[in-house]
């Protein structure tokens, strides 16, 4: 019995090992094919590791001014993006969770239903709207339109439902205000749905290129996601540059989970999944 | 008192939700209201639109590239789920027995790829499906096999956009399995041990049957999603070779800029929600109902 656990566990152990390289492999590579020589980047035979590792690709992307440049804007957008997300969403989750009034019933499915209406079913339309509204090109179209999230209103909403009643009512018998109690009493407590929500919302935006590309065309608001596209369009030869450039648009997210990875992981487990 | 409290709720509630009802009003509801409305229109940017029923609709379904896209979408989805479900399910099975820090150090590494945007996963396997200096014709090389142009042939390109699409989606998928693992009382795998059943039996008759709720969701929730996709397909190839990796989306997608078709790929997006959005209202309200935890 025991031979065969440790067999077991060495099994285990290397098809585990093997499933963690798989995982990480296709971003390692990019990132070490950054540091190859121009002709190298796609020489055959394939090779993993560069002949000579280089950091000019990684110096020629960071001298181009706009990349940088969309680097900084879409991180500033992503960081608005998410701050706005949490407080239009926190808002309302806490009135649904807590507060009785009129039209709760009508307003709960009002916005529930827009859960199941999917970017594609509207995104022409949505295109025409902020047209109208006179909303292209500029950084409120790329922010304000994905900001009200009923899914994450939900989310919020189910983690405050949890939250037992007694702290409130003891602040409630001593005269504080509703919104007070949501400022001192539920904002404290937020934290951990919080990181959740906010990395979702930093992501969602970070990530985004359809709509961009189809309401920026002002280079100075160029997305990092729109840039690398059109890098890869209109400057296929420099596969070195593209290499080091998708590696580096991955650094500020992965560095951002690195940093609340613990929270990220453990909140998978309250995700409203019974 | 009750009569006070209550009216005065009524002024913060109205006032805090403000923001997210005028929000999605502006952004979601009349978006969607006037896409109902032009998919019965033969709408154009530079003309009158004239009322013409159900034409768009009619036009959308006799239309052998959407239908085809609809194959497109489904084939693609049939590949993605099952083999995520499935390295999901082992995984976090294995993962379960690790000793916490090692476990940790996992967790983390396969979460990392569900973070990588659509564009970056096509662009570095776009790389990987490389002719020349690809890592796929390396291996298949390995092996004694011709190079192969994946995403130029069509009985590759979709298996080929298959493989970023697992990459992206696995890692959630199994900490999702394993937070479903870790609820199962360990109690009743004591009691299996007790009774002499092996690591088999306990899998068969513990561990399936107590996560098929998760699974379920996972299942329902990865084919609404996978036959949503069009990111990769958009980057990697464009669509083609002849429209093989053309999912729905894309399709949509590439007659908006058409602009004689906006009607007709207005009524196929409403089609397609009619059913994913369906699909998705139905596992919101089985999650949100207290039948999702019997077992």
């Amino acid at each position: 019995m025991n031979t065969m656990n440790w067999v077991q566990k060495t099994v285990l152990t290397l098809i585990t090992g093997l499933i963690t390289v798989m995982a990480l492999f296709p971003l390692l590579w990019v990132i070490i094919a950054g540091f190859k020589e121009k002709a190298e980047v796609l020489a055959t035979p394939f090779r993993f590791f560069p002949k000579k590792w280089m950091v000019q690709n990684y110096t020629d992307i960071l001298g181009d001014p706009a990349f940088l440049k969309s680097m900084a804007v879409t991180f500033g957008g992503a960081v608005l993006f998410a701050v706005l997300s949490l407080i239009v969403n926190s808002l309302a989750a806490y009135v649904f969770a807590r507060l009785e009034f009129r039209l709760k019933a009508f307003l709960w499915v009002y916005v529930i239903i827009t859960m199941f209406i999917p970017g594609m079913a509207i995104l022409l339309t949505s295109f025409i709207v902020v047209n109208k509204m006179g909303m292209l090109d500029t950084l409120a179209v790329l922010v304000l339109p994905g900001v009200a999230s009923a899914g994450h209103m939900f989310f919020v909403r189910q983690f405050y439902l949890n939250i037992p009643l007694a702290l409130e009512e003891a602040a409630l018998i001593d005269g504080a205000g509703r919104i007070r109690i949501f400022t001192h009493i539920f904002i404290p407590m937020s934290f951990p749905v919080f990181v959740i929500v906010g990395i979702g919302s930093y992501l969602a935006y970070w990530n985004s290129f359809v709509w961009p590309t189809m309401t920026v065309t002002n280079p100075d608001l160029f997305q990092i996601m729109q840039y690398l596209y059109t890098f890869r369009s209109e400057r296929s030869t420099e596969m070195g540059m593209l290499m080091a450039g998708s590696a580096l648009s991955c650094l500020p997210t992965i560095i951002l989970f690195l940093f609340f990875q613990k929270h990220i992981i453990s909140g998978i487990k309250i995700s409203g999944l019974k | 008192m009750l009569k006070k409290n209550f009216r005065q709720d009524n002024a913060v509630a109205y006032l805090l939700l403000a923001p997210i009802v005028i929000l999605l009003t502006i952004f979601v509801i009349i978006p969607f209201v006037y896409a109902l409305r032009v998919s019965f229109y033969n709408w154009s940017f530079y003309q009158e639109s004239t009322f013409v029923g159900f034409q768009n609709f009619y036009m959308v379904l006799t239309d052998d590239l959407f239908l085809e896209s609809i194959w497109v979408g489904l084939k693609f989805a049939f590949m993605v789920v099952p083999t995520m479900l499935i390295i999901s399910f082992l995984f976090a099975n294995i993962i379960k027995n690790m000793g916490s820090g090692f476990a940790s150090f996992v967790k983390t590494s396969i979460y990392i790829p569900t973070i990588i945007s659509g564009i970056v996963a096509s662009v570095i396997f776009v790389f990987i499906f490389d002719y020349a200096g690809g890592l796929a014709n390396y291996i298949v090389g390995l092996f004694g096999y011709e190079p192969k142009a994946w995403l130029a042939e069509v009985a590759s390109a979709l298996p080929s956009i298959a493989a970023p699409a697992v990459w992206l989606g696995f890692g959630l998928t199994t900490l999702i399995m394993l937070a479903g693992l870790h609820d199962i009382p360990k109690s009743y795998y004591e009691a299996a041990e007790l009774e002499g059943a092996g690591t088999f039996v306990k899998m068969g008759y513990i561990t399936i049957p107590l996560m098929r709720n998760v699974v379920l969701y996972l299942l329902v929730t990865g084919f609404t999603a996978q036959i949503s996709q069009f990111e990769l397909s958009l980057v990697m190839t464009g669509g083609g070779p002849l429209s093989s990796t053309t999912t729905p989306n894309l399709y949509i997608l590439n007659h908006f800029r058409n602009d004689v078709m906006v009607g007709n790929s207005i009524a196929a997006s409403l089609l397609l929600f009619v059913v994913l959005g369906s699909i998705s209202a139905i596992i919101f309200r089985v999650l949100n109902s207290e039948k999702a935890i019997d077992g």
